[in-house]
């Protein structure tokens, strides 16, 4: 098979969809037209835990548009089969109106469902819900943890005490919420048994998969649809209690139903980023090579579900040392369960080790990035693997010389600006992006155009645009000859749109289906005496443009067009699969970076303010460097969001989130977000995945939080061990 | 939201009529309607006033600015008037809110708005100010960014306005509408402290409505400006602020008008720092010591206890910055 030109991969596009996203015509799941929909609105638990001694609903049955009060004393008893191979974590998922007990503060006790929205909202507030109240435990620092996760290589804690230089450091994490702009909602629509959803999510399989579980129905009488997500980060990984309520309150009331969640039901009705208590302790040699490191992270989960996340990935393979050892803790709380955010795992432990190495840099008199050669390892020490592409030194290179690193001085407090301590950090990232199967279909139809599908999703990374380039130089169209489409459970299965796994997973799958098709045309035009590529080897043809020619001799050729008019083929399709990395793994697969921050923090006042960012990514091939730059803005800004202002409150005496709006959960805005830019080392991976590929949309934000933090201390020669950084830590 | 009746009302005589009976008067809407949505407020009739005579800002005979109470945020932050007689004014409007909202919201509305005490806007939790008897869930609950000064056992909220912190240090007047005809209210005597009365924010009468906040007239030359103490840079309230005006002549501070936002249960005078000023040479010493004062009497809460000394390093860093250090 000849190697066909690349033409859109590695092209600066722009977005495929952003005329139908800037002129409103790109439907987000409370958009879609279903006919005679109604609303719902789900009341919240105003306890922290204890059980419902009765629900009133006399008053919101009636005003005028109530249709109808769903709750635990009058809902139908749902099927709830297991669901393996979900999402949903291990333990026993909440169950919407099953029972009369309250796991946490704003769980679904019931659902109003009027005619109008207003209605429907009125009614809610009019339900009165009796409550034996107990006392929640929501503290992650005082409650008792769970069994450990443990790994261990060496003796730590001999090796600990036999090091030179000895940190002993506990950081503090705040819950993060991903907030995104649009809001989860669900519609939902029963045709007879059939059930359809429109849902926000970045997994229509799950949610399809969680709804025939739920409700006990056969894989094809549910269809989820879900073409565009107005953000994600995460939060749209699971198919959440609403989606549920929704379909549940339509098959309850015969109509569509509407159901959006507001603001504020979003944290709690969604997972968020856990709050860790983070304890790291590392011992070293005076010359900075690392012997020891011992971990004990404490995260939080709910009292039904037991949340994990990658957070022992970067601890074990990020720098070289031959004692390691683990504990990782899940604490049971009465909170709802937490979910994946942006970076998941990665970030946070990232923000602990990255700022241990800053203290250990400082402490021993060695320049930070000096300090990471030094312990780069030659291997992933975890899995004695050696790594498929590691540039983490270059990354720190070329961000040294790009972000002029040189003139940082290595005293903190010496650098001032007017009232304003200026300061520089860097933090190395990494993370392990996910390689998953999945399948795509390509139609390659007699009008000379493309349709590809998969049941992916597009949460913002681009997904319609970078697919659409991929499948364009396979197919040998142009990009505007060629559609993908996402977001459809009829379409082919893929993972979760998640990870940093889709271009890796869903990219190789349409490569396949759309070399199949490229094959099937060229076969078709060699057999084909009437072709002028008649009798050419196979091998020997390439499309560009729509047009199949001898590698070589463009002159001749012919058009898919011509091809498939005088065959009388209507179309060629193919459907092509991605089966996931090799196993056994022959390498350690990761992606990279170094980022620099420098901020300026007011002296007396202790303002922060981050004055530019740098981020170098070792992130394979750049398949679309246009959406790469978006990607790595956001994941700065949200990086700046945990690193400075995001900071999900919980009052311990009740549950209750106190801040569950977004004047109270900062944010950055505009104003916060400085000059940023992003860098991308030249170069692919080709461990497991046709596209050479290692997946951004994760990396980007690991590694943030340390630079900013380190950069606080260069400026101000305060360390402090708790996120989100404010002003009374540094006064 | 519970359902309500709305009038428009075209001249004063109706908008009091209406008032009397009870409406609630209705402006840009900014506060009142997303309180409503919360179901925080719940007012049986809203009276909308845009369509009365009250959107001139207007030079009083004794050379002060009298600010229409319909004059919007942005209109008054903008207008050449106060820019040059009160940039104290001018800063403290365009520090607040966004430019939508400024665009939108009235100088009436803004002083009358209502706090951010979160457990204020959610009517699951206790609040005395929504629920007078039902407690205080921010004395003992999260507090970070709640008041250290004004306090009482019944409320711990701020009072979320930048203007009104600038109209105190300037001791404007508020002009009032009524049933029972006209009269004025010194700007610190309008709102109130929560006291074991927290419900009840201004001293308004029944169906009193606010004409204009007038700002007096100041010996010249005036320096003042604000300063806003944040989180993030923009679109937030104030941890602390410093709304400072000072008369400087023959190099000694004749008049020093000073109050600070963020930490009061209202806008918080300081009476002390001024008396501090007055009749003393600019120094940083000056400023250093006048400061320190900013903070007498705080009671500070669990959470907010570094208000006490950030107000101390906002007041000092404000008259640094308006009075100089020569």
């Amino acid at each position: 098979m000849s190697p066909q030109p690349q033409a859109a991969v590695g092209a600066p596009l722009s977005r495929v969809d952003g005329r139908l996203k800037v002129t409103g015509q790109a439907l987000y799941a409370a958009e879609h037209d279903a006919d005679g929909a109604v609303h719902a609105v789900i009341v919240d638990a105003a306890i922290g835990r204890g059980r419902i001694t009765g629900v009133d609903t006399a008053d919101a049955e009636k005003h005028r548009g109530v249709l109808r009060v769903i709750h635990h004393g009058n809902a139908p008893t749902l099927p709830y089969r297991d669901n393996s191979g979900s999402n949903n974590p291990p333990g026993r998922r909440l169950r919407v109106f099953q029972d009369d007990r309250v796991l946490f503060h704003g769980q679904p006790v019931a659902v109003v469902v009027a005619t109008t929205l207003e209605a429907a909202q009125h009614g809610a507030s009019l339900v009165k819900v009796g409550y034996d109240a107990q006392e929640p435990s929501t503290d992650l620092a005082e409650a008792e943890p769970g069994k450990p996760t443990d790994y261990a290589r060496g003796d730590a804690e001999a090796g600990l005490r036999s090091s030179a230089v000895r940190l002993d450091v506990t950081y503090q994490l705040a819950r993060n919420h991903h907030n995104p702009m649009e809001p989860h909602a669900t519609i939902a629509r029963w045709d007879g048994n059939r059930l359809t959803v429109w849902d926000k999510t970045q997994w229509v399989m799950g949610t399809h998969d969680e709804l025939a579980a739920v409700f006990d129905l056969p894989a094809d009488a549910v269809r989820v649809i879900n073409p565009f997500v107005g953000g994600g980060f995460g939060s749209g990984l699971r198919c959440w209690p609403h989606t549920t309520v929704a379909a549940l309150a339509a098959r309850e009331t015969g109509r569509p139903v509407k159901l959006v969640l507001s603001r504020r039901q979003m944290y709690f009705g969604t997972g968020f980023r856990p709050s860790y208590e983070y304890r790291l302790r590392l011992g070293s040699d005076r010359r900075g090579r690392l012997s020891a490191a011992i971990h004990d992270i404490d995260a939080e989960t709910s009292s039904y579900e037991t949340f994990t996340e990658a957070v022992m990935g970067a601890g074990q393979m990020l720098y070289s040392m031959p004692h390691v050892s683990q504990a990782y803790r899940t604490v049971p709380l009465d909170v709802n369960t937490p979910i994946w955010m942006r970076g998941p795992g990665f970030a946070s432990a990232s923000f602990v080790i990255e700022s241990a190495m800053d203290e250990l840099a400082h402490e021993l008199g060695i320049d930070p990035i000096e300090l990471r050669r030094r312990n780069e390892p030659s291997e992933d020490e975890s899995s004695n693997l050696p790594f498929s592409t590691r540039r983490l030194r270059e990354c720190c290179t070329v961000g040294a010389r790009e972000f002029g690193w040189h003139r940082r001085s290595p005293k903190p407090r010496s650098t001032r600006d007017g009232d304003w301590l200026i300061g520089l950090g860097m933090a190395a990232g990494v993370y392990d992006p996910g390689r998953y199967p999945g399948d795509a279909r390509a139609r390659l139809d007699a009008d000379g155009t493309a349709v590809v599908e998969a049941a992916t999703s597009d949460m913002g990374p681009g997904t319609y645009t970078s697919q659409t380039q991929v499948a364009a130089d396979a197919l040998g169209l142009n990009m505007r000859t060629v559609t993908f489409r996402l977001g459809d459970s009829l379409y082919p299965r893929t993972s979760p749109h998640g990870g940093s796994s889709t271009m890796a997973s869903v990219g190789t799958a349409v490569v396949d289906a759309c070399n199949q098709v490229r094959q099937q045309a060229i076969r078709l035009a060699v057999e084909d005496r009437e072709s002028p590529l008649y009798g050419v080897d196979t091998d020997e043809v390439v499309v560009r443009s729509g047009r199949l020619h001898v590698q070589g001799n463009p002159a001749r050729g012919e058009t898919y067009r011509s091809l498939l008019a005088r065959n009388n083929r209507s179309h060629l399709e193919a459907n092509g699969s991605y089966t996931g990395p090799p196993s056994p793994a022959r390498h350690s697969y990761h992606a990279y970076n170094a980022t620099f921050a420098e901020v300026a923090v007011d002296a007396t006042l202790g303002l922060v303010r981050v004055r530019r960012m740098l981020g170098v990514y070792d992130a394979g091939r750049i398949i679309s460097p246009k959406l790469a730059d978006s990607q790595a803005i956001g994941g700065i800004v949200g990086g700046i969001g945990t690193a400075l202002l995001e900071h999900t409150v919980t009052d311990h005496r009740d549950g209750r989130i106190v801040n569950a709006n977004l004047a109270d959960y900062l944010v950055p805005v505009n104003a916060d977000v400085p000059e940023v830019r992003a860098i991308y080392l030249d170069g692919e991976d080709n461990d497991g995945n046709a596209l050479g590929v290692k997946g951004l949309g994760e990396v980007v934000q690991v590694g943030v939080a340390a630079a900013i933090g380190n950069a606080v201390f260069n400026a101000t020669g305060r360390r402090v061990r708790q996120l989100p950084i404010t002003a009374e830590a540094l006064l | 939201m519970y359902p309500f009746a709305y009038t428009r009302v075209s001249d004063t005589r109706e908008a009091l009529n209406a008032g009397r009976r009870g409406g609630r008067y209705i402006a840009g809407g900014t506060t009142l309607v997303d309180l409503m949505r919360e179901a925080v407020e719940r007012p049986e009739t809203l009276v909308d006033i845009t369509g009365l005579p009250l959107g001139e800002i207007t030079v009083t005979e004794r050379g002060g600015l009298r600010i229409g109470a319909l004059v919007t945020m942005s209109e008054a932050a903008a207008h050449a008037k106060v820019r040059t007689l009160y940039p104290v004014v001018s800063e403290a409007l365009e520090l607040s809110a966004s430019a939508q909202l400024r665009n939108m919201a009235t100088i009436g509305g803004n002083i009358m708005q209502r706090t951010r005490c979160t457990y204020f806007r959610d009517v699951t939790a206790d609040c005395n100010k929504r629920e007078p008897g039902s407690g205080c869930a921010a004395l003992h609950g999260h507090n970070r960014t709640h008041a250290i000064l004004g306090t009482s056992d019944a409320c711990v909220a701020t009072h979320p306005s930048d203007a009104a912190v600038a109209f105190a240090a300037l001791e404007a007047r508020v002009h009032l509408l009524g049933p029972d005809g006209a009269r004025q209210v010194p700007f610190v005597d309008f709102l109130l402290r929560p006291g074991s009365t927290p419900q009840r924010e201004q001293a308004l009468r029944q169906g009193e409505l606010i004409a204009a906040v007038e700002i007096p007239a100041l010996p010249r030359p005036l320096r003042s400006g604000y300063l806003k103490v944040r989180d993030r840079q923009s679109y937030e309230f104030a941890l602390t602020s410093a709304a400072v005006a000072l008369h400087v002549r023959g190099g000694v501070i004749r008049q020093a008008k000073i109050a600070a936002g963020g930490v009061g249960t209202v806008p918080w005078k300081l009476p002390a720092v001024e008396q501090h000023l007055v009749g003393e040479r600019p120094s940083q010493a000056l400023w250093s010591a006048a400061a320190a004062k900013a903070a007498d009497g705080a009671r500070p809460l669990q959470h907010n206890r570094f208000k006490v000394e950030l107000l101390k390093r906002t007041v000092e860093r404000q008259l640094r910055v308006v009075g100089g250090t020569k």
